[in-house]
């Protein structure tokens, strides 16, 4: 048998090498022009869009934390004297306060609800009650100026005011 | 389409920093910081912020044994906030109308109501202003206009003005005061 097939395809060609050609063929290099692969560009647009957002809601949050802090001074600015350190020793304090009416006083507290707080804790929640009772001295006292004024219109006081004058 | 996915990506973002001014829209606390430029002037100033947490904590300290503090106490209950500015000044005309007036546009918004006014030219005038959130009062402010005072509180959450009342001539402010100051002068 000749191998001239398998050398130069001439000759008779043998069913098995026929067979491989086949199977190999498909492997065959096969000229054709360059394709470079599409760049497909993912869009990151929602990502970036999500991430913007988040950052944005967090600078805007903290924003506007800050300016609210900025806005609530704490009440140690206040004119208010903080509390002795403990609370057998705590004596009747002042805060300066524009007459002696507005003068706040702390009486002593049982240890069991204080002992709940911090000395710092204690201490604002002291101050908070002292600024709570001027407001709140000062609220009636602008308050109890409209009653006044609503009670001279009442027939009870016109006659108060005519015993008054007889 | 890609107009309407960001349009979807942007409404939430929209809402999302809306959210704080929203939350605002109906808040009762008044900006008060307009004022503090007067206490440069003022011989007494009164400063007092007291928020919810500082509520919070104080209303612990208040007895339930004290009639004055329990009156207190119960007053507080809900409030998110007192805050006070108040000026006293040794001269008439050291504050101006503009000053007032960047208190009384904020009491003009949406909500607020005035209950009463009060003219008084000798004790000055004092206006009482409530906001309302649909039925229930959200919140109050006090402006007391006088020759040489000015003074504004204003109290955050749902005051109950009855109980308001009881404290008045409790809190060691007595009624007749003003009037016991003017018969002494006399």
């Amino acid at each position: 048998m000749k191998d001239d097939y398998l050398w130069d395809k001439t000759g008779q060609p043998d069913p098995e090498i026929q067979k491989l050609e086949e199977i190999l063929g498909t492997l065959r290099y096969q000229p054709k022009p360059l394709q470079l692969p599409v760049s497909r560009r993912r869009n990151y647009f929602p990502l970036i869009a999500i991430a913007a957002s988040l950052l944005l809601a967090l600078v805007a949050g903290g924003i506007w934390l800050r300016a609210r802090s900025q806005r609530i001074p704490q009440p140690r600015q206040a004119e208010v004297v903080l509390p002795s350190p403990t609370i057998d020793e705590a004596k009747p304090e002042t805060i300066r306060d524009k007459s002696k009416n507005a003068i706040a006083v702390n009486r002593p507290h049982h240890r069991s609800v204080s002992s709940a707080f911090s000395r710092r804790e204690r201490e604002e929640a002291l101050a908070a009650k002292e600024q709570l009772m001027i407001a709140l001295r000062l609220t009636t006292e602008k308050l109890s100026l409209i009653h006044r004024k609503t009670q001279t219109t009442t027939p009870a006081n016109q006659i108060k005011n005519q015993h008054r004058v007889g | 389409m890609k107009t309407l996915s960001r349009m979807k990506l942007t409404m939430p973002l929209i809402l999302l920093l809306a959210l704080p001014i929203l939350a605002r829209a109906q808040d009762a606390r008044l900006q008060l910081s307009s004022l503090d430029h007067l206490a440069a002037k003022a011989n007494q100033t009164v400063d007092v912020n007291v928020d919810e947490r500082l509520m919070k904590a104080a209303a612990k300290l208040l007895s339930d044994k004290d009639a004055d503090e329990r009156d207190v106490k119960k007053l507080v209950e809900g409030l998110k906030g007192i805050y006070v500015r108040s000026f006293e000044f040794d001269n008439a005309g050291e504050y101006t109308t503009a000053d007032m007036e960047t208190i009384r546009t904020q009491v003009r918004g949406p909500g607020w109501t005035r209950l009463v006014n009060v003219i008084s030219k000798k004790e000055g005038n004092v206006e009482v202003y409530l906001l309302f959130n649909g039925e229930q009062v959200g919140g109050l402010a006090v402006l007391y206009t006088e020759e040489k005072e000015l003074t504004v509180v204003n109290i955050v959450g749902p005051v109950d003005l009855e109980k308001l009342a009881k404290l008045e001539g409790q809190l060691g402010v007595p009624e007749l005061e003003i009037e016991k100051k003017k018969n002494n002068e006399k």
